[in-house]
């Protein structure tokens, strides 16, 4: 059985779902599920750019949330943007062939976003696109060498020829232009 | 070490695990470890990562994904104990039964007392483990240097005799150079009052001054075994010498030297 938008709507509280996933709670499981697993798959298309290795990566962030619910903890950040950092860091462990650890590490993640709702989201996410598409273009493939490509700082600088303390200024302060927008 | 200034600028790349040098990266763990502000940061940091995988968002998994997740959910089920309420109607219990959950949780709350303890003890008897281990261990890596030193051939050997005229007292010497360790061993030494230690001193090749290189003292028999690092390994030392010095060693010899190169 499914749990409807309406009944879900009274239980917003991430701490309640994760105790609910925590007491075995199929049906809660299913919610997170269906509320973001188009983040968790979008993040993992972009990076590995197949369809089936990303449904794997999905399979492996919700199921590792099943087994381990307790490495969220809803005091220390929101549960989209944790399973956003999780998907896109087993991406990259996938394009880098690296073995993928058993259990999800603790990842506090703290961000002013509000994903509350998908309307929310709809907006933050128009939000986020215009701000990267504010940054010049050469700090914007900065910024996706390094999260999306896996790149490493030094590739990155032989790459673009760009020096290493250019590369690692421009990455943190792309990042920061975009804290900025959700301050 | 470098400075906070300057691991907070790598922390974007080690939040994207972008850092190549591994050891910038050993390094600015152990920063965060004692660091709320960069912890903090590091941790804003994901948020933005998370901004930027948001932007990806629009494709949306099939349904199969979802299908095949939750068939794996349901195939490993939590083992949670619920509490099931049950209402029981109709006889009457015997009075002493109402007494049962009091006795009973007077019985938990004894044997909860005693698992504290028996924990707490485990707790210390582990502890007194793993230092006895720590000290076991130290002994093991000790006698291996020693043994290895011993059946080095390549390492220098010096024998010292007394350069007074009883040749008995005899203290032999090797010296690891490239890490700066001397193994010395004593036969014979006449014993010292309480408050004077032998000191060794390595003399450098350099003609440097005389380092102070451990001390040591007999034991009944004159015997004495000594295993000391230098605080840099890479002197070359031109000889050993032994003088008597204050219990405690001194940083410059007090002549006159007792034991010196034989020849």
């Amino acid at each position: 059985m499914r749990v409807s938008g309406t009944q879900m709507s009274n239980q917003k509280d991430e701490a309640a779902l994760i105790a609910r996933i925590r007491a075995g709670d199929e049906n809660a499981m299913a919610y997170v599920y269906d509320r973001y697993s188009g983040i968790v798959y979008a993040v993992a298309l972009r990076v590995l750019g197949s369809t089936s290795s990303a449904e794997d990566v999905v399979q492996e962030v919700f199921l590792q949330l099943w087994r381990n619910p307790q490495a969220f903890d809803a005091d220390r950040g929101k549960l989209a943007p944790w399973l956003a950092v999780i998907a896109r860091n087993r991406s990259i462990d996938v394009l880098r062939k690296r073995p993928m650890e058993e259990d999800i590490d603790e990842l506090p993640v703290s961000t002013g976003v509000n994903l509350e709702d998908e309307a929310a989201e709809r907006m933050a996410i128009a939000k986020i696109r215009g701000v990267l598409a504010q940054l010049p273009q050469d700090q914007r493939r900065l910024l996706e060498m390094a999260f999306f490509e896996g790149m490493t700082h030094s590739e990155i600088a032989g790459k673009t020829g760009e020096p290493l303390g250019t590369v690692k200024t421009r990455i943190r302060s792309g990042l920061q232009a975009l804290r900025k927008a959700f301050v | 070490m470098k400075d906070h200034a300057q691991y907070a600028e790598s922390l974007a790349l080690y939040a994207m695990d972008a850092l190549d040098d591994h050891q910038v990266a050993a390094e600015l763990r152990q920063h965060l470890a004692s660091c709320n502000e960069c912890r903090s940061e590091l941790e804003s940091l994901r948020g933005d990562m998370a901004l930027l995988a948001l932007s990806t968002a629009g494709p949306k998994p099939p349904q199969r994904s979802r299908e095949r997740l939750m068939r794996e959910v349901a195939a490993e089920p939590r083992h949670t104990h619920k509490v099931k309420t049950r209402f029981i109607m109709g006889r009457l219990q015997p009075r002493w039964l109402t007494l049962a959950p009091t006795v009973v949780a007077v019985l938990v709350l004894i044997a909860s007392v005693a698992l504290v303890r028996e924990n707490l003890h485990l707790r210390t008897t582990r502890a007194a483990l793993a230092r006895e281990l720590q000290i076991e261990r130290q002994r093991a890596a000790l006698a291996v240097e020693v043994m290895q030193m011993m059946h080095d051939p390549s390492l220098p050997r010096m024998t010292l005799v007394s350069t007074k005229t009883s040749p008995q007292p005899q203290v032999r010497t090797i010296y690891q150079p490239k890490r700066g360790h001397i193994l010395l061993m004593a036969n014979n030494l006449p014993q010292l009052p309480e408050d004077k230690v032998y000191e060794l001193w390595l003399m450098p090749s350099s003609g440097g001054a005389p380092m102070p290189a451990g001390t040591f003292s007999p034991d009944q028999k004159g015997g004495a075994m000594m295993l000391h690092a230098m605080e840099d390994g890479g002197i070359e030392a031109r000889a050993f010498a032994v003088t008597i010095e204050p219990r405690g060693g001194s940083r410059t010899p007090t002549m006159p030297i007792q034991f010196a190169p034989a020849g």
